[in-house]
């Protein structure tokens, strides 16, 4: 999988950039809008993460050469102005995604992974973990192939699990992703709690192991190895 | 208070009343000695007339020079009195009042008799000065009156007129509804002054104040690029396996930070846009919908605060807003009605014609009614809160003109929106 990141700050390239690579990507980057415009031009990425405010253009011209281009990349917007208007007129011209910052690179992994999901449609679109079978477009979870019945915000919490396993996730990242604006809401995190608890049961009860560990003081884990 | 011009006018009627004490003092005196004189000449011109007479005298009659027996001549008097002017006060039986008189006396020596002319005038009664000088005095304090009150309409109707115009632009002027404000050029030299600086005051204040409002737009935006980049290292440091327990609370603690300066930035942004007008489009809505949407969105919470919601969602409310600001209004007000809640507390929700009325229960609240919708001021209690939600709402509302009004009543705070 090959992503290319356009992001200016050299600090926040770097540190997504080596995240992605943890994560088994393939990445290049690109600082400036004349960089972006002749990457884009000249090689195909399944994933491009597209920042708005760029020296030397405006990140919203990458996504019309894209387009222009019919380019088959899933296009993230990672943008430091959270505003509808932006976000309606990234998606206006093709965007798939919109990802204001900060962001949790759990939830940009998430993002990326369920863009690139959308994306393919040749092949499987279930992933599997050991007995655990789940399809997002489908919304649907087996383990060993018993059908497992969840609430939306349980089926949320596994797929993100899943997608950033084998990683710490803070509960704040879980909630931001699970409630978005409305995280902000919760004095504590037992909320998450009793999510996580009812999902746990229902996992057990078809048979499955419990992979997630809990992350004294941080969050959890979602061990597979 | 009193109008400038009132105030003036006022000044002048004060001073001029000891000014007319005096000239009534002075005309008194005036008028009575001059009144005076002219009684002693023409019982001067009296007496000559009555020395004449004497010649053709020649028994010792008394020869009455008019008919009140007043003026008399006597002849052949042995004592000579010289001339001499004093003032008697005689009864009058007739009028039943004491009137004053002048009276004249001087012996004359003719042919070796001795004359005495007594010559009694009556004067000018001085009560009767004092009461007509009264009478004109107070009338001429009755028109000042009366002209003070003329000159005061007349004059704030024309001269003040620029001033009050001035006054009325000042009063309507609002700096975030910033239309073209100008103050006309007068032809009276202060006010012309005053709509000049004015002129400029404003021009400056609203120069500020757009550069403040686009400060705290790309102060906003540009601290959520460092804040990313504290965050992904944050969640970097997160993934090693190798920290303590301190480490653990301090990342903890960073990333909590992190979160709320976070959202601090949105809030603000938020505001900052609403009080910029930049949301135009209007659509018009039902408010149950939003409140039903916003109740789902927040299950949640509702649920893990174990909260009753009472919704009484008859009848439907329709406004004319922009949707988003709408979706943010609402959201705001029941999350804060969640927010501020007690365990196993209740919300109520209910309309009546164009007000939307928003209860919930808990705990009476430190700040009081006015700096309730100001930024950043919160209940001691609410540490976690941002203290912006309210003033997001009250801004909203401002946008539109809505009102919101707030009460605290048996453990229930409440909050009606008029729309």
């Amino acid at each position: 999988m090959k992503i290319l990141l356009i992001e200016d700050e050299p600090e926040l390239r770097k540190s997504i950039k080596l995240y992605l690579h943890q994560e088994g990507y393939l990445v290049e980057s690109a600082s400036d809008f004349l960089q972006a415009s002749e990457k884009t031009a000249e090689y195909q990425y399944d994933c491009i993460l597209l920042d708005i405010t760029l020296p030397k253009g405006n990140g919203l011209d990458i996504l019309k050469q894209l387009k222009a281009q019919h380019s088959k990349a899933g296009i993230i917007i990672i943008s430091a102005k959270n505003s509808l208007e932006d976000k309606i007129t990234g998606l206006d011209l093709g965007a798939d995604d919109y990802l204001p910052k900060p962001f949790d690179l759990a939830e940009l992994n998430s993002r990326i992974k369920a863009v690139i999901r959308r994306k393919s449609f040749d092949g499987d679109k279930s992933i599997v973990i050991n007995e655990i079978t789940i399809t997002p477009d489908a919304r649907s979870v087996k383990v060993n192939n018993d059908l497992v019945s969840l609430t939306a915000k349980e089926f949320d919490l596994l797929l993100f699990f899943i997608t950033n396993k084998n990683r710490v996730v803070s509960k704040n990242t879980i909630a931001e992703h699970l409630w978005g604006d409305d995280s902000d809401q919760m004095d504590s995190h037992d909320f998450i709690y009793v999510h996580l608890r009812n999902l746990r049961k229902k996992l057990a009860e078809k048979g499955c192991v419990d992979y997630v560990h809990s992350i004294y003081g941080i969050g959890y884990n979602f061990k597979t190895n | 208070m009193m109008r400038l011009i009132s105030k003036t006018i006022f000044y002048y009627f004060i001073i001029s009343i000891p000014l007319l004490l005096l000239a009534a003092l002075f005309s008194y005196y005036h008028i009575g000695n001059t009144l005076a004189d002219e009684t002693d000449e023409s019982i001067l011109k009296e007496s000559i007339q009555a020395e004449k007479l004497i010649v053709d005298i020649d028994n010792d009659q008394i020869i009455y020079l008019n008919y009140d027996s007043l003026s008399f001549i006597i002849p052949g008097v042995n004592e000579r009195h010289p001339l001499s002017y004093s003032d008697t006060s005689i009864f009058d039986t007739q009028e039943k009042e004491v009137v004053n008189y002048r009276v004249y006396k001087n012996t004359i020596k003719k042919n070796d008799k001795n004359y005495l002319i007594v010559i009694q005038k009556s004067t000018l009664d001085k009560e009767d000065l004092q009461e007509s000088l009264f009478l004109v005095f107070a009338l001429i304090i009755c028109f000042l009156v009366a002209a003070f009150f003329i000159v005061n309409w007349v004059l704030s109707k024309t001269l003040w007129k620029p001033f009050y115009k001035t006054l009325f632009k000042l009063n309507t002027f609002d700096i975030k509804n910033s239309n073209n404000i100008n103050f006309d050029l007068s032809t009276t030299y202060e006010f012309n002054q005053l709509n000049v600086e004015l002129n400029k005051m404003v021009e400056k204040l609203q120069v500020d104040f757009l550069q403040q409002k686009e400060f705290t737009e790309n102060a906003s935006h540009e601290m959520q690029t460092p804040l990313a980049i504290i965050k992904t290292n944050v969640s970097a440091l997160m993934q090693s396996n190798s920290l303590n327990l301190l480490e653990v609370s301090q990342l903890q603690s960073i990333e909590n930070t992190i979160k709320k300066l976070s959202s601090l930035n949105k809030a603000l942004l938020l505001l900052t846009k609403i009080e910029n007008n930049q949301f135009k489009e209007n659509k018009v809505i039902n408010v149950n919908d939003i409140i039903f949407n916003s109740l789902e969105q927040q299950a949640d919470f509702i649920k893990l605060k174990n909260i009753t919601i009472h919704y009484d969602s008859e009848p439907d409310l329709l406004v004319n807003m922009n949707p988003m600001l709408v979706d943010v209004l609402i959201s705001n007000l029941i999350r804060n009605a969640i927010r501020h809640n007690f365990e196993n507390g209740d919300i109520y929700i209910s309309f009546s014609e164009n007000t939307l009325i928003i209860s919930n229960s808990g705990e009476l609240i430190t700040i009081n009614q006015e700096e309730m919708f100001l930024r950043f001021k919160k209940n001691d209690s609410s540490k976690d809160s941002l203290g912006l939600g309210l003033s997001i709402v009250k801004s909203i509302l401002d946008v539109y003109n809505f009102t919101i009004s707030y009460s605290y009543m048996n453990s229930m705070h409440t909050f009606s929106i008029k729309f």
